[in-house]
């Protein structure tokens, strides 16, 4: 996907994507966002989802690492945050071209229901929407299968259990709650952190 | 005998709040239940159970000098004892968390369950405190990606601290069949039951606005049931409250947030 290059409105880390696309709507952003986790580990360092909107509304989602697009791009992006969001402003003549690309479209609310788990701020997208792109392909019948197929995927879900596990394991050290972490079959910490475990939680 | 539960989530807007009274009231119908509002940065917990006036929070047993006893802070309401937090942010900054293992203590040597409405967030140690003292949690979610996904992140922080799992509830469920299809999955990934889908429920808004736990305020409704199920499913282990109260009490408490 080639996109103009818009004018950067602002540049920052969000907890949840919903933040973002919540922004977007509010100000009836015509442009794009350009979201990557922060956590490199999730996806390789060039992974970042795009997503582009007209008047506020999601029109078209991609990806850069896996080349998807559509609904399976939005699938790709959804990690645990947080999320650094560049978000562009564009003009609609700019989008129009790209826009009239049906493979890379997503329906109104899916972003929210997909990026951030919100169908408030999804239903809420969709009464912005313009009539002739509510219905179709947005409904719940493509979102039990989204959610059945990130679950299934045990590739992603170890990926993101087990950098829990060791964030987990360096903000507790971090916090002076070493002590108090259980001594788990594989979770072997190193001399080194155990040493630092023992001085910073003497209470 | 004790077991302390984290209700916990990994995101904001799940719902924790409301699953915490409502399992807890539906407890309190077997066990003595006590209910902890330990999100102490951003308590919400007395508007839900109709306490926006108490005078005594865990606030005032948290800050320094205040002669507050846990009796003034701990309302019978219910069918259970509530300990709400105030959301004065002076008083959040003015709370001592070391008083607060002591407090949590002291409680829990005196019920059956003891339920810590937990942050969402895990960015602090005192939002990461209520999961490292419970004995299991208790994840409410949404089944959405971005829930289950944050979801997973707290389990996995739970088992680094050898916390268990109580199980998964599902909670403002627009499509039942949607969360059948994903449940063998998710008790795999959770190691725990699938206590309940709760489904999303106008009554629940009208709870809160009434500033009661959904049991009381529209007992009949479907996501009422669905609660009394998820505490049917709730397997309470007894166990030893001396040993509970002694936990809290030896754990490295956190530095303000």
């Amino acid at each position: 996907m080639k996109l103009p290059r818009g004018q950067l409105l602002r540049s920052r880390v969000v907890a949840d994507p919903g933040t973002t696309l919540s922004t977007a709507l509010e100000t009836d952003l015509t442009g794009y966002a350009v979201f990557e986790p922060r956590d490199a580990l999730l996806l390789d360092a060039d992974g970042q989802g795009v997503l582009t909107f007209e008047a506020g509304v999601p029109v078209l989602a991609y990806h850069t690492r896996t080349d998807a697009g559509g609904a399976t791009a939005l699938a790709d992006l959804a990690v645990p945050g947080p999320y650094s969001v560049d978000l562009f402003e564009l003009d609609a003549t700019d989008l129009a071209e790209i826009h009239d690309t049906p493979p890379l479209r997503v329906a109104p609310g899916l972003p929210a229901e997909r990026l951030a788990g919100d169908p408030t701020l999804a239903d809420r997208t969709r009464d912005a929407a313009p009539a002739d792109r509510v219905g179709g392909s947005d409904t719940a019948a493509d979102g039990p299968d989204a959610v059945a197929a990130f679950l299934d995927d045990e590739e992603k879900i170890t990926a993101i259990r087990e950098q829990a596990r060791s964030e987990a394991r360096d903000r507790a050290q971090e916090w002076g709650l070493a002590d108090e972490l259980a001594n788990l079959p594989g979770a072997v910490a190193d001399a080194d952190d155990d040493e630092e475990s023992d001085n910073a939680a003497g209470e | 005998m004790v077991e302390a539960f984290a209700v916990a989530s990994g995101k904001g807007g799940t719902g924790k709040t409301t699953s915490t009274l409502a399992l807890g009231m539906a407890l309190a119908e077997e066990y003595d239940v006590t209910v902890v509002d330990a999100d102490t940065g951003l308590a919400n917990l007395l508007f839900h159970a109709g306490l926006e006036d108490a005078d005594v929070t865990l606030h005032d047993l948290l800050i320094e000098g205040a002669d507050a006893a846990i009796d003034d802070a701990t309302y019978e309401r219910f069918g259970m004892r509530v300990v709400p937090c105030g959301t004065n942010l002076a008083d959040f900054e003015a709370a001592n968390p070391n008083r607060l293992r002591d407090v949590v203590a002291s409680l829990a040597a005196e019920t059956d369950v003891l339920l810590l409405d937990s942050p969402a967030a895990l960015g602090s140690k005192s939002a990461v405190l209520p999961i490292v003292l419970a004995d299991r949690i208790v994840t409410v979610l949404q089944p959405t990606i971005p829930a289950l996904s944050d979801a997973l992140k707290v389990g996995e922080y739970a088992r680094s601290y050898g916390t268990g799992n109580a199980g998964v509830l599902f909670n403002k469920v627009r499509d039942e069949a949607a969360v059948e299809r994903i449940a063998d999955r998710t008790e795999e990934y959770f190691d725990g039951p699938t206590l309940a889908t709760v489904p999303e429920s106008d009554a629940v808004h009208g709870a809160r606005d009434a500033g009661e736990p959904l049991l009381a305020h529209a007992p009949d409704s479907a996501a009422a049931a669905a609660y009394r199920d998820a505490a049917d499913t709730l397997d309470v282990r007894a166990g030893d409250s001396t040993a509970v109260a002694d936990r809290f009490r030896s754990a490295v408490v956190p530095d303000r947030p």
